[in-house]
């Protein structure tokens, strides 16, 4: 009877929640089909992919999201790795510094970095490639809480220290124990740690619009000023986008992994 | 000269000295165990032998070569850890097989070497499987395999059998102890469980506090322990506090019993213990031996052997009887009369 009750109000809970969730994700689709009175169209979505402008916002931030990624990953990967193997004790120093930027709000951040390289000795507002790398140590700094709780959840899953001795007693150089034994075992960490710094750079708003760079955030929300309902279609669209990147990231999770120094 | 020469090896952590002069030559194709409790510093004494830690003085020899300070992928020593650390992402054949992929080998020679190494584990059909799909001892088994395909010049084991369930750990020291007799390499073991050490080991290190305590044969270790720690430490022994009587005899009194000890030392007025196993008593009165009488406090089955508690003026004593249909088993409470020989005990 207690079980009856309790699996009612857990049913009646998980409805409120799926409610909660997509009766907003409805409305949002729905507005974004109304464009055209009258009938249901994609004519919004036809819209926004056409207008240049957002392909090139799109675009730059896209590749901006690779690039900090890229960076991103070479930079917290052998560094958390190395805080494993040798410096245990520092990590809790190490994940405070790791949620500076959810205490510092992002606009003062910004002015920061503006303030200290819009002038020698470290000029890097001057032109539009400096810009870039700026707005990338921007974006790296903000996405550094998610890319470092992802590949730490990695290494905790996997013996660091077994298995990196394991392969240097084999003969492993530095090099090949992270390239060969520690990475592939943080590939899945790693990708999910690229979602979400993928989420973060295409959604970021304030160093795009601070910094003067084409970036998707500042161009929606101009787009969200000047129209109704091309806002509601790259709202779907960025919704669209992000369950395209978890489906990539359970492709490249699943399968495997060995790399078949020789086939058998 | 020695294979393996560890010389006045001494390892501090910061202020934390956890070995202490540690000296050990091993011969070519010798099966040697550290045997010691939770931090004695036999784990160190064989991390320092990989490479994973330096001595703070002392060297390291192999072959007469200084190993001391040369990193740890440069030593070609074999390691075999206590959690596997098989990599995950690798299958049986590709782990058995890295070792020999990163120091460039054809892959025709790879092969041939990991099939050579599924067969030594009799593992042949698992070459494809992973490692999270393999039991507990087959995973200890590839990791074997793996830490020998490099053909190393020692092999280093720590504690490898502690993960695993009673039987696997038995059938799996005999198989390791086959392997390194057919391989005839030199072969470092560390191990708490005394057991262990003194079934497959040509000779064993005690360690207790980073020194060592004694190194023999097990009959030696056992029968011989030269120091009460090694006495209490390897088997079951009865200390029993002593008056002595007749020092250059070594006859010695437990209450009123009056008892001759097979070897003693010189005697200056220290406080003296018996020792004796309680396999050396045997139940009953002989002449001409060591007869002991107490009563019954405690009887208790340990499968082949039935193990009696006796109290013997206010000591308790520990009598190992082989279990037998026929046996009868004291009540408690019963008075108790044993035997032991001369050459037995020994005054420690």
């Amino acid at each position: 009877m207690k079980t009856k009750k309790m699996n009612f109000w857990g049913l009646s809970w998980a409805i409120i929640a799926l409610l909660y969730f997509f009766v907003p994700l409805y409305g949002t689709l729905d507005f974004s089909l109304r464009m055209q009175r009258g009938h249901l169209s994609l004519m919004a979505y036809k819209v926004v992919l056409s207008d240049p402008q957002f392909l090139d916002s799109f675009r730059y931030s896209a590749t901006m999201g690779l690039i900090t990624i890229v960076v991103s990953a070479c930079i917290f990967l052998p560094t958390i790795y190395w805080m494993y193997l040798k410096a245990p004790q520092a990590r809790p120093l190490v994940e405070i510094i790791t949620i500076l930027p959810f205490i510092i709000p992002v606009i003062v951040f910004t002015f920061g970095l503006i303030r200290t390289f819009s002038g020698p000795p470290f000029q890097l507002t001057a032109t539009p490639f400096k810009t870039d790398i700026l707005i990338t140590v921007g974006y790296v700094i903000v996405s550094m809480p998610y890319m470092y709780r992802a590949i730490d959840v990695g290494m905790r899953s996997i013996d660091v220290r077994g298995l990196t001795e394991a392969a240097q007693s084999l003969g492993s150089s530095w090099f090949q124990i992270l390239t060969k034994v520690i990475f592939p075992n943080l590939r899945v960490a790693v990708l999910n740690g690229a979602l979400i710094c993928f989420a973060t750079v295409i959604g970021e708003l304030i160093l795009g619009d601070f910094l003067v760079r084409p970036a998707l955030g500042p161009y929606m929300v101009q787009v969200g000023r000047d129209s109704a309902y091309q806002p509601a279609a790259m709202a779907m669209l960025s919704w669209g986008l992000t369950w395209v990147c978890l489906g990539v990231i359970q492709l490249f999770g699943r399968g495997n992994t060995s790399q078949e120094i020789f086939s058998r | 000269m020695a294979y393996l020469e560890l010389s006045h090896i001494n390892k501090f952590f910061a202020e934390n000295q956890v070995v202490y002069d540690f000296n050990l030559s091993a011969q070519q194709g010798e099966f040697i165990s550290f045997l010691g409790p939770s931090g004695c510093g036999k784990t160190t004494t064989l991390r320092m032998i990989a490479g994973f830690e330096l001595p703070s003085s002392g060297t390291i020899l192999l072959d007469g070569k200084d190993l001391t300070n040369v990193s740890p992928n440069k030593r070609n020593v074999g390691m075999v850890f206590q959690s596997y650390a098989l990599f995950p992402n690798m299958s049986v054949a590709d782990n058995i097989g890295y070792g020999l992929m990163v120091a460039g080998k054809s892959k025709a020679e790879i092969k041939q070497r990991v099939e050579e190494m599924l067969a030594l584990i009799h593992l042949e059909e698992y070459g494809k499987r992973y490692p999270a799909r393999l039991s507990g001892g087959q995973q200890q088994r590839v990791a074997l395999a793996r830490a020998l395909a490099i053909r190393p010049h020692v092999l280093l084991l720590d504690e490898p059998l502690s993960a695993l369930d009673a039987k696997i750990r038995v059938e799996l020291r005999q198989e390791i102890r086959r392997i390194q007799q057919q391989l005839g390499i030199t072969t470092i073991y560390v191990t708490h469980d005394q057991e262990e050490a003194l079934s497959i080991s040509d000779r064993i290190v005690v360690m207790n506090q980073g020194k060592i305590e004694q190194i023999g044969s097990s009959s030696e270790i056992y029968n011989f322990p030269q120091t009460e720690f090694v006495a209490q430490f390897v088997g079951q022994i009865n200390l029993l506090p002593v008056t002595v009587v007749n020092p250059s005899e070594g006859v010695v009194k437990i209450g009123q019993q009056v008892v001759k000890a097979g070897q003693f030392g010189h005697l200056n007025g220290k406080p003296v213990r018996l020792a004796v196993r309680p396999e050396e008593l045997n139940i009953g009165y002989r002449e001409g031996a060591n007869n002991l009488t107490g009563n019954v406090d405690a009887v208790a089955y340990l499968g082949s052997i039935v193990r009696i508690r006796l109290n013997i003026e206010g000591h308790s004593v520990s009598v190992d009887v082989f279990n037998e249909r026929k046996l009868t088993i004291p009540t408690i409470g019963d008075p108790y009369q044993v035997t032991f020989p001369v050459d037995a005990c020994w005054l420690i």
